[in-house]
């Protein structure tokens, strides 16, 4: 499934940056490699990027307890459950969330663009972002031991 | 063509960690980091990044055992047809400076270098710089090369300054000292075999195989040996072929996707895997007098067999008609397959055969060939095939599984 995204720092504007203090998630793999910036699932709040009605934002990703009823829990949205209708109240929205790399079961993997993902929203509540999830390809089952993969932007794995 | 060799220099030019070369050549944000490439399947790292390396992960290593050596790499699936296109495009660039251009592999070429000082209008050592420039500005993959004064001396000097580096080696006194301490399974065209024979006689550095006396070489490694020994004295005897001469074997075949004992998927891999044989041996325009199955079971042990066509084909009626029934044979019902592969050995070029000694296809299957090759040039690899291979619907509908490593190069580079 998805377990965190990672995006170059020069692919988040400042202004973004400073408003949501990205700059303590910034991470480099090696002494050359360029500087990132995580989304983590397993973090207290988790965040996502997402390119929502034209402007890239920070959203509040999925939904971590019990106590926040009517959203969906989790982190991810079965492709086939919104296409079926399920969370239309919610007024679900499509979301492209940028990525460079992608983290499931403790393996990072290069991704074109990113992923897909929606939105769904409440009254009185902030709305929440959802990685959208497929079947997944032999190569990805192989690769990371799941059977749902996130839907990808722009490729197939 | 072979050249015919006077006092030519031989250049030498080899990717730095190819694949992962290739895939930063298109994602430059992939640079400094430590990348595994992956097999079509996802299970194995086929190609790793310099970084990636120094962290003890080596190539055909599971992803499961890559992980934790390194939790932070980054993998990214094969993509041979990318990697094609690059190779292509370096070799374009070389045909650029010299007249004489061998495909060795996916990502090595030995080229005539006798021009390239004239061409950058530069001292040798300085133009082949300029190449190596000229490649990763244009084609975005890091190379080193070599040049000398025949290919197993530049194969030599550009392993030696890997990654993307450059030696000329002409001068004899800094040959010899460069060679001294080389070890000798560097020299392309000694394998651990040939290594083991030297090492008894106490040959352990290409500069003690150059100093042995000649025959004594002749006698250890027979005439290829000796070519060997000639090449490390500065004297080209291997040329350069910018046509490849058939190849010692072609062969095709691979992992099933998963284990089966279903008859009639084991059947339809058999035919798929001919089929791409077939296109294989078209695309060198050779014909093959012998053919062989192998195929691996789920216990790790080998079954095949091979046999001797009755007349040199590449025709995909007869051929089949070989692989089943060879599978006929050996094959019995209730073994689980892991891997099929598909081989044909005494290639020689179509049109060097004697036209009489040719297995002369009819009318109809010229034209049935012919259609096929057309359409499926036209709509995509596979869109005509053998309505046997219906049982690996999975197989076909996964548009990844569309390329070959494309081994016009004569040899796997994993
Ligand atoms: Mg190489």
């Amino acid at each position: 499934m998805c377990d965190g995204v990672s995006l170059l720092r020069s692919e988040i504007p400042q202004r973004l940056i400073r408003q949501f203090k990205l700059e303590s998630r910034v991470v480099v793999r090696g002494e050359q490699a360029p500087e990132e910036i995580r989304f983590l699932r397993r973090e207290g709040r988790p965040w996502l990027p997402a390119w929502h009605a034209g402007q890239l934002g920070i959203h509040a990703w999925g939904c971590r307890s019990r106590q926040e009823q009517g959203f969906p829990p989790g982190a991810w949205c079965h492709r086939e459950h919104l296409e079926a209708g399920y969370w239309r109240h919610l007024q679900p929205e499509p979301v492209e969330i940028p990525a460079n790399y992608v983290l499931d079961r403790g393996i990072w993997y290069v991704v074109r663009d990113g992923l897909r993902g929606v939105l769904l929203r409440r009254p009185r509540d902030v709305p929440r972002v959802y990685v959208l999830t497929e079947a997944a390809s032999h190569y990805y089952h192989v690769m990371t031991r799941h059977d749902r993969m996130p839907v990808l932007l722009h490729e197939r794995i | 063509m072979n050249i015919i060799l006077g006092r030519m220099l031989i250049g030498f030019l080899d990717a730095d960690c190819f694949y992962v070369s290739c895939e930063r050549a298109r994602l430059p944000h992939l640079m400094g980091q430590p990348v595994g490439v992956l097999s079509n399947q996802g299970a194995c790292v086929i190609a790793k990044s310099y970084e990636l390396k120094a962290r003890g992960i080596s190539t055909g290593m599971p992803i499961w055992k890559a992980r934790p050596l390194c939790p932070e790499a980054v993998f990214v699936k094969r993509d041979f047809a990318w990697y094609e296109i690059l190779s292509r495009r370096m070799a374009d660039e070389v045909r650029q400076v010299s007249p004489a251009v061998e495909y060795y592999s996916i990502d090595e070429l030995f080229f005539d270098a006798s021009w390239l000082s004239r061409t950058f209008e530069a001292p040798l050592s300085e133009a082949a710089m300029r190449l190596r420039e000229r490649i990763h500005s244009r084609v975005g993959v890091p190379v080193s090369v070599g040049v000398s004064r025949s290919r197993t001396l530049a194969k030599l000097a550009a392993k030696s300054v890997k990654p993307f580096g450059c030696r000329v080696l002409l001068d004899p006194e800094e040959t010899k000292s460069f060679l001294h301490d080389c070890p000798v399974e560097e020299i392309a065209g000694i394998g651990w075999r040939s290594a083991d024979k030297l090492h008894a006689r106490q040959i352990r550095t290409v500069g003690n195989f150059a100093a042995t006396d000649r025959h004594v070489i002749c006698k250890l490694l027979t005439k290829k040996g000796e070519a060997l020994w000639w090449e490390l004295h500065g004297e080209p005897v291997l040329p350069l072929d910018t046509i490849r001469p058939p190849h010692k074997m072609v062969g095709r075949g691979g992992s099933l996707s998963g284990p089966t004992r279903d008859i009639e998927r084991l059947r339809a891999w058999l035919v798929r895997n001919v089929e791409r044989l077939v296109e294989a041996l078209d695309r060198h325009g050779v014909v093959c007098e012998t053919f062989s199955l192998s195929l691996r079971l789920e216990s790790g042990h080998y079954i095949g067999d091979g046999t001797t066509l009755p007349e040199a084909t590449a025709q995909f009626p007869r051929l089949l008609a070989a692989a089943r029934d060879i599978f006929n044979r050996v094959y019995r019902s209730g073994d689980t397959v892991t891997h099929m592969h598909l081989n044909t050995e005494r290639l020689s070029f179509r049109h060097a055969v004697q036209q009489s000694l040719l297995d002369r296809p009819s009318a109809q299957d010229i034209e049935t060939a012919r259609l096929k090759r057309l359409i499926n040039k036209r709509v995509g690899r596979f869109a005509v095939r053998s309505g046997a291979t219906l049982p690996l619907h999975d197989i076909y509908a996964d548009p990844t599984n569309g390329h070959d490593i494309c081994d016009i190069y004569g040899k796997l580079c994993f």
